[in-house]
């Protein structure tokens, strides 16, 4: 009996103690990342071709999901809102909906599953294979070469990843509506961009930043960090999904609570 | 020459693959930038953050809820946005206005502000009535009156007073409809007796047999032969009638005569003498018992007074 509570104790105190262990390296490794973002060299060619895989590459995803997502959440709301007689509000609440929240935060995790795990499971095998000890014998620093680069790929694209969902999903929207009535363009786009203020676009916008900055990070970090043997590749990628799906709600949670006492 | 040619196309090939995947990425860029601009540029179009506007201003007792990026509207369309709303005493709220440019001349210094809502649940609007006497085209930071908002307080004011009526009437209406049923008047009775409406109907039966008789009476009167009928109908008839009535008259006229002469004949004079005195005997009788109770009442009034 009392062994057991003895180990369990242990178990939670070890938890406990990895847990604020891991916090404490991810810590470690922003730093680290905000230190070696300034630093000279650039690796310019390197974070248009990270650029380039993380942004464009994902863009037929998130184009499609968008594009769901504007037309089913359409589809979903229109008998709610018929039953108010307030079909006419369809176009700012689906715009409004799309822009302030579902459109950020499905994409996010959308890339979360794509680009997280990549980077997780690319760095992971990397490591495992010790590509990254060849490339500090060579005098290239890989946290420069591999983590900065991707990091700062997320941070960028996948705002503008979110951009083309919001832009995609407000078509869907209109698609949506014109299944069951008969809605001009013009007058769609219209009501959208009447119903959208800067309060909408800006801390949206924002927080889509921090979500591509800890997606790329969280990815990176497993990766970076993996144990050797080829078990912990899968285990890396595997992770780096989980976690940055969860910090993708926590970060949204705080946003909102920000937006709410600032605007 | 082997060795020199390798590099040259391998060079390229890398090339051509970093262009190739490079402009890809200079799109998705500018077009996600595209969109974003764009975006934006429009919602502040909206709120008429690009492109000339001027201001005007409005004071209000009560706003009613209008908020600042409200739409400001002239015969119905959107020509601006509330930028400000303050307190300008305890009792006053300063709003300003921004509009664009192009209506400046559609509004003159008689304008009138109001605050009204854009349907039951949507939003304030602030609406410009244009005046009707001016022709003086609104400045740039001029200040336009204002007209009292119908606020939701005021009409429900008045929907309790008018439900409160209702409320009056309808217990009135039911103590009626109560009585109605219960009650023992004619009208309850019309209503729910049997026995009332038995007699009525009874009533109405003996109403019709009486006028079916009565059309014949009236049928009989105008063709039928009696006296009665001849005497309304027929013209000779009713000629005889007259001339046996100025005989009638002419006979009484005569007979006046002979009741005179008869009161001076010797051998009548006393009796009428006599009827004469006999007559003036009972007026003096009421006479006197008129004033005994005069008397009678004087002398109660002046003992009720002394007991009092």
């Amino acid at each position: 009996m009392n062994t057991t509570l003895i180990a369990k104790k242990e178990s939670i105190t070890t938890y406990l103690k990895e847990t604020f262990n891991d916090i404490g390296k991810v810590t470690l490794f922003a730093s680290r990342f905000f230190r070696e973002v300034i630093k000279p060299p650039y690796e310019i060619k390197e974070l248009i071709k990270q650029c380039y895989i993380i942004g464009y590459k994902s863009l037929p995803l998130v184009t499609v999901t968008g594009f769901i997502m504007g037309l089913v959440l359409t589809l979903q709301s229109r008998p709610t809102l018929a039953k108010f007689g307030a079909e006419s509000w369809l176009p700012s609440m689906v715009a409004l909906s799309l822009i302030r929240e579902i459109a950020p935060v499905i994409t996010a995790l959308i890339c979360a599953g794509k680009v997280s795990s990549g980077i997780g499971a690319e760095l992971g095998s990397m490591k495992v294979t010790e590509q990254i000890d060849a490339m500090e014998v060579s005098a290239i620093n890989p946290f420069k070469y591999l983590v900065v680069t991707r990091i700062l790929a997320t941070t960028f694209m996948i705002p503008l990843l979110v951009i083309f969902a919001d832009g995609i999903g407000v078509i869907g929207g209109y698609i949506g509506i014109n299944i069951h009535g008969d809605v001009n363009l013009y007058r769609y786009l219209s009501q959208v961009l009447e119903s959208i203020t800067f309060s909408d676009i800006f801390p949206a916008t924002m927080k889509t930043f921090f979500f591509g900055f800890f997606i790329g990070m969280i990815g990176c970090y497993k990766g970076f960090n993996a144990a050797n043997g080829t078990e912990s590749v899968g285990k890396a990628a595997n992770s780096a999904v989980v976690t940055a799906s969860l910090s993708i709600f926590i970060i949204d949670m705080i946003a909102v609570q920000l937006t709410d006492l600032f605007l | 020459m082997g060795s020199l040619v390798f590099p040259i196309t391998n060079k390229k090939n890398k090339m051509k693959k970093e262009s190739g995947y490079q402009w890809k990425l200079g799109m998705f860029v500018i077009i996600g930038l595209v969109l974003f601009v764009g975006t934006i540029y429009f919602v502040g179009k909206q709120k008429n953050l690009f492109g000339s506007t001027f201001e005007l201003y409005s004071k209000f007792n009560s706003v009613s809820g209008l908020e600042i990026g409200n739409n400001v509207r002239l015969s119905g369309i959107n020509i601006g946005t509330v930028d400000d709303i303050d307190f300008l005493n305890d009792t006053l709220v300063i709003v300003r206005l921004v509009i664009k440019d192009e209506v400046r001349q559609f509004i003159k210094k008689d304008a009138i502000a109001s605050i009204s809502s854009d349907g039951l649940m949507g939003d304030k609007v602030l609406v410009i009535s244009a005046g009707k006497k001016s022709n003086v085209i609104v400045e740039d930071k001029d200040q336009i009156a204002s007209k009292r908002a119908i606020e939701m307080d005021d009409l429900m004011v008045s929907v309790k007073k008018s439900v409160d009526n209702a409320a009056v009437i309808t217990a009135e209406l039911a103590q009626f409809s109560y009585n109605m049923n219960n009650g023992n008047g004619a009208l309850s009775k019309l209503i729910s007796d049997e026995q009332f409406g038995n007699s009525i109907k009874g009533t109405i039966l003996n109403l019709e047999k009486s006028t079916t008789e009565f059309k014949r009476f009236t049928v009989n009167m105008n063709n039928g032969k009696g006296a009665l009928s001849k005497l309304v109908g027929d013209e000779r008839m009713g000629k005889s009638v007259d001339s046996s009535l100025t005989n009638v008259k002419t006979a009484t006229k005569g007979l006046n005569e002979v009741i005179e002469a008869a009161k001076h004949n010797f051998l009548l004079r006393g009796f009428f003498k006599k009827k004469k005195k006999e007559e003036e005997k009972k007026q003096e009788e009421l006479d006197n018992l008129e004033e005994e109770q005069m008397k009678k009442e004087l002398q109660m009034d002046v003992k009720n007074d002394s007991i009092k």
